[in-house]
């Protein structure tokens, strides 16, 4: 056997012995019937779908728009990259329905939270690409390049 | 093979192993701190028999740190994954989709580590805002998965060893003036993503890093919120608590010698101050001054001096963890009590007045609050 070999089998063993767990888990801590197996399918499903058919095309074409940026495209992405992942974890926050459960849970307004992060992206994004900018132009590029 | 017409093309160059190997690494590290964290918080929480009577109860702050690292890390692991998967994305189209048996498999258990790592992450974050969408039990579905997961990632770095390996001895005399351009935008790839991942850390850990608690704008909790400066969970409305159950109240405590306490002989007793976090499963947690009896003396006080196994009761009426066990190791700690006062005052009835459980290096869930009974079990 040769050593990716061995390192494969090691990794591979435990790891179907964590599958087999999980799977014997399930299926003793939740309803004998079928009907949580098939909801859990659905969703598992639904979160690949929407994740390959929404979310990854989305990200995609605004990759494509920006493909154009030239220096500005690193920037950009980033910022949308932070601005967009900062936003994934507030929809939770904004889009909860119903009253929480007592005055300490969710206690801010995120809306305005949510809005102050969102501006604040921007304007390091700004600062950022204005910076970078100024370092180019006065640091003329070494011949020969 | 001719590609078919309708399958998408991708032009981007980070769509390559060497982006996958490293975002896949530090993704591996915050799934890694997640599961683990995440498997002490169960043990500690549903221990099984055998470790029931060894539990440690130092550091004290041991789950606030391991809670708050399992909040952190899933956030964290957020951004990761998207651009795990995004670099990785043009691999769904693969052509032929299937090849072999062997192929067959691999691009199963991707699917399933894919499916449910999305899922598990979807769904921890939708509980740390107590917003419970899907129709199955969420503690027991979010730990079956982590098994899941764990398991098809190590499933999948055996699959992928080869590929990791070649990447890792691929020498530098062989990069070419496109690789270094690549390795320029790899960089700066990186750089985003790190800003990504520091911008989710530092907008909500601060519901359990303290000094962080100004900029926990994006956290389900401030720190700050809350009577007598703690947070809630369970209000005494929502538990059922009724002003003529505690005004009936009485402390039964069983042993060999049982006795009943009132609140004022229950005051009467040697009183002890700790400082003690309350850290709650949903990540959040907070420091605070106790003030009351050790559970130690109570049970001295039944003929119990080594301390006992205890069943503890509530008033509580609704909800769950009415009832709670705790073993030996906390109920013999001079650091556990029936706590009467927090933070210098009087408990408030949501903090659970008249008197209620503090233990080092406990689940929030199991500090039982609105205690009446102790009742030993065999």
């Amino acid at each position: 056997m040769t050593s990716t070999t061995v390192v494969r089998l090691l990794l591979a063993i435990p790891g179907l012995a964590a599958i087999g767990f999980g799977i014997q888990q399930f299926v003793v801590r939740t309803h004998p019937d079928v009907s949580d197996a098939r909801e859990l399918a659905l969703w598992l499903g639904g979160a690949v779908v929407l994740h390959d058919g929404l979310l990854v095309p989305t990200v995609l074409l605004l990759g494509l728009l920006i493909s154009r940026a030239g220096r500005l495209r690193p920037i950009l992405r980033g910022s949308l990259l932070t601005g967009g992942c900062l936003t994934l974890i507030a929809l939770p926050l904004l889009l909860r329905p119903g009253r929480p459960a007592n005055p300490t849970v969710l206690p801010r307004d995120y809306w305005v939270s949510w809005s102050v992060i969102l501006a604040a992206t921007v304007a390091v994004t700004v600062a950022v690409a204005w910076v970078t900018r100024r370092c180019r132009s006065r640091r003329p590029r070494p011949a020969g390049r | 093979m001719d590609l078919p017409a309708l399958l998408p093309r991708f032009r981007g160059r980070l769509h390559d192993p060497r982006t996958a190997t490293v975002v896949g690494r530090l993704l591996g590290v915050a799934v890694l701190v997640c599961f683990v964290t995440g498997v002490v918080s169960h043990y500690l929480q549903e221990p099984p028999a055998w470790l029931s009577a060894h539990l440690p109860t130092r550091p004290v702050s041991g789950y606030r740190v391991t809670q708050g690292l399992h909040v952190i890390s899933g956030t964290a692991a957020v951004p990761l994954l998207l651009v795990k998967l995004w670099t990785v994305y043009p691999r769904l189209f693969a052509w032929p989709p299937v090849r072999s048996v062997t192929h067959a498999l691999e691009r199963l258990s991707i699917a399933v580590l894919v499916a449910a790592t999305l899922l598990e992450l979807f769904m921890g974050l939708l509980n740390t805002v107590q917003w419970y969408v899907w129709p199955f039990s969420f503690r027991q579905v979010h730990w079956a998965l982590a098994w899941v997961i764990i398991g098809s990632l190590l499933l999948h770095l055996a699959v992928k060893a080869p590929v990791v390996l070649a990447n890792w001895r691929r020498r530098p005399t062989e990069l070419r003036e496109q690789d270094i351009e690549d390795e320029i935008d790899r960089r700066s790839l990186l750089l985003g993503l790190g800003t990504a991942v520091g911008a989710v850390t530092l907008f909500t850990a601060g519901q359990s890093v303290t000094p962080l608690k100004d900029l926990a704008l994006l956290a389900p909790r401030d720190p700050d919120a809350g009577l007598q400066g703690l947070p809630v969970n369970r209000t005494a409305r929502a538990a059922g608590i009724t002003e003529e159950a505690v005004r009936a109240w009485r402390l039964h405590v069983e042993g060999p010698k049982p006795y009943d306490l009132t609140l004022d002989e229950l005051r009467a007793m040697p009183q002890h101050r700790v400082e003690l976090p309350i850290a709650c499963v949903e990540g959040w947690s907070k420091s605070a001054h106790w003030e009351g009896v050790r559970i130690k003396d109570l049970l001295a006080r039944a003929g119990l001096p080594d301390g006992a196994r205890l069943r503890i009761v509530s008033l509580q009426r609704r909800g769950g963890y009415g009832v709670t066990e705790m073993d030996r190791p906390y109920t013999r700690d001079d650091l556990t009590l029936l706590a009467l006062r927090l933070n210098g005052e009087i408990l408030t009835p949501d903090h659970g007045f008249p008197a209620r459980v503090i233990a080092p290096n406990r689940p929030g869930v199991l500090q039982t609050k609105w205690v009446t009974r102790l009742e030993v079990l065999a």
